[in-house]
């Protein structure tokens, strides 16, 4: 059963800026973009590496790792070495709470 | 009628001029014929998740078989180009096979030297090149043994960083005063040696193995100043370009066929793709140089792609290549040679060094797990920009700021 989950209160996150969250075992980057807030897996789709150490710009996510890139709104990989998208979420703030359905 | 395309070499550089060739043109004929049996794979995963057996995702083959069907892209594995006529633009295979081509594209890599001493050839001297290599060498590490790699490069390093991972006992023996030489800057070639003696690997610098004795039980390297003793030798001291073909063919052939930046032969027709190719180098048109990485696997066939349709597209970007070790990642950008400045930008245990000219112009640079820089740096060497070299040390600035 899905739910919605605290991972951030809106105040921590900078533009292209991404934080890390974690809810159990899952690992999430949290993005503030200038048309809102995105949760995107955070481990790339090519080799484990977690995208939130990588660099941000553009609405689009790089791989720290070998600078795979995956656009953050849909998850879709847009560059070599990555072939396959990430997950995205639903995100919803509340009383300054970032909130995502997991 | 359909260009008919014939591609030597089922590799990352011949499978990616399939899929650039076919999206460029939906009417061609593409055929790769490869000696190995496998769909093309990328050899990265092979030194690591090959050998750890961890899940690869698609790292290893960024492609299904199914891919190549409905990209109608025709693929011969197991079967070996034999010999190429150029005069009537035909090629044969060890099996028989005898096609006619409209362009023909070398993308037949390289292969793993081996040791020229007295039983080298013992199957427990083994070398790293081809999955098969990397899938005899796993069950080995299985079983823990006393290991020792020789020659401190890349490779070396890798396998030697999986096998302390596996709890095999390891020796690094490196001809040279350090390791990886050839890709990195001397204080980065000290991090690494100090990161693997703390996990425990031995090195040996400056060695020299001057033959290798084999009993039932063990070998025995013997070296200049006394003798090891191990259960099994990786041997990693650097790959040939496979170029045997082309020069039967009377194609120019200089440690690497040699190509124009759109990889282009010597003769019309014939082109080379990935790291067989020798080209000017991109940050240096004055020289050339051949390229044994990812990235030259990766997009250098784009060019070649293009050049075949009759458009010029140079392969001009700034050499790029990594090391995962441990749980290291280290990122090399552009040049780095040991007579560049160096500037140091640490943050914790993220390291950016930058490589400037005299005049104040980044020419490379190097990561140590601080790949988030890559792009920055990437823009900063591209942009041919003089900068003040003390205020680029100011960590406290963000890269992007001083563009």
């Amino acid at each position: 059963m899905k739910e919605w989950h605290r991972v951030a209160s809106e105040e921590e996150l900078q533009p292209d800026t991404p934080f890390a969250a974690r809810i159990g075992e899952m690992q999430l980057a949290i993005i503030r973009l200038a048309d809102g807030i995105f949760a995107v897996n955070d481990v790339c789709s090519h080799e484990y590496a977690l995208l939130s150490e990588g660099f941000c710009e553009d609405g689009k996510l790089e791989c720290p790792l070998h600078q795979a890139c995956f656009d953050i709104r849909t998850g879709q990989a847009l560059s070599a070495p990555a072939t396959t998208a990430i997950a995205t979420y639903q995100v919803k703030c509340e009383n300054g709470d970032v909130l995502v359905m997991i | 009628m359909p260009r008919r395309i014939v591609i030597i070499g089922a590799g990352q550089a011949g499978r990616r001029c399939a899929e650039v060739l076919r999206e460029l043109d939906p009417a061609a004929e593409i055929t790769i014929f490869g000696a190995e049996a496998h769909l093309p794979y990328d050899r990265p995963p092979l030194s690591k998740a090959v050998l750890l057996a961890k899940d690869s995702g698609t790292a290893l083959f960024p492609r299904s078989a199914e891919f190549y069907v409905e990209n109608r892209i025709t693929l011969h594995l197991g079967e070996a180009v034999t010999r190429i006529a150029p005069s009537d633009r035909r090629i044969e295979t060890a099996q028989g096979r005898s096609l006619i081509y409209d362009a023909l594209v070398l993308a037949t890599g390289a292969m793993a030297r081996r040791l020229a001493i007295a039983e080298a050839d013992d199957p427990r001297v083994m070398v790293l090149r081809s999955l098969d290599d990397a899938r005899a060498l796993r069950p080995r590490l299985v079983e823990r043994p006393r290991l020792a790699v020789v020659g401190g490069g890349l490779i070396g390093m890798e396998v030697a960083a999986s096998a302390r991972q596996m709890g095999c006992a390891v020796d690094v023996l490196e001809a040279g005063e350090r390791l990886m030489a050839r890709g990195l800057p001397a204080t980065i070639s000290t991090y690494m040696a100090n990161l693997h003696r703390q996990r425990g690997v031995m090195l040996r610098m400056n060695a020299r193995l001057d033959r290798i004795e084999s009993s039932a039980q063990e070998l025995t390297l013997h070296l200049a100043d006394g003798f090891l003793r191990v259960d099994l030798v990786l041997v990693g001291i650097g790959a040939s370009p496979e170029t045997a073909l082309a020069e039967a063919a009377g194609i120019t052939v200089a440690d690497g066929i040699v190509t124009d930046r759109c990889g282009r032969t010597s003769h019309p027709d014939i082109y080379a793709a990935g790291e067989v190719a020798r080209f000017p180098h991109p940050m240096n048109a004055d020289v050339s140089t051949r390229q044994e990485s990812w990235q030259v696997a990766q997009e250098q066939p784009i060019a070649v792609a293009h050049a075949i349709l009759g458009q010029d597209r140079p392969y001009d970007v700034i050499p790029w290549h990594w090391t995962d070790q441990y749980d290291c990642n280290i990122q090399v950008l552009g040049e780095t040679t040991d007579t560049l400045h160096q500037i140091e930008r640490a943050e914790g245990e993220r390291l950016t060094l930058l490589c400037c000219d005299g005049d104040g112009r980044v020419r490379g640079a190097v990561l140590i797990n601080n790949g988030r820089e890559a792009t920055p740096c990437r823009r900063l060497i591209a942009s041919g920009k003089v900068f003040d070299l003390a205020a680029l040390a100011d960590t406290t600035r963000p890269l992007l700021s001083f563009l």
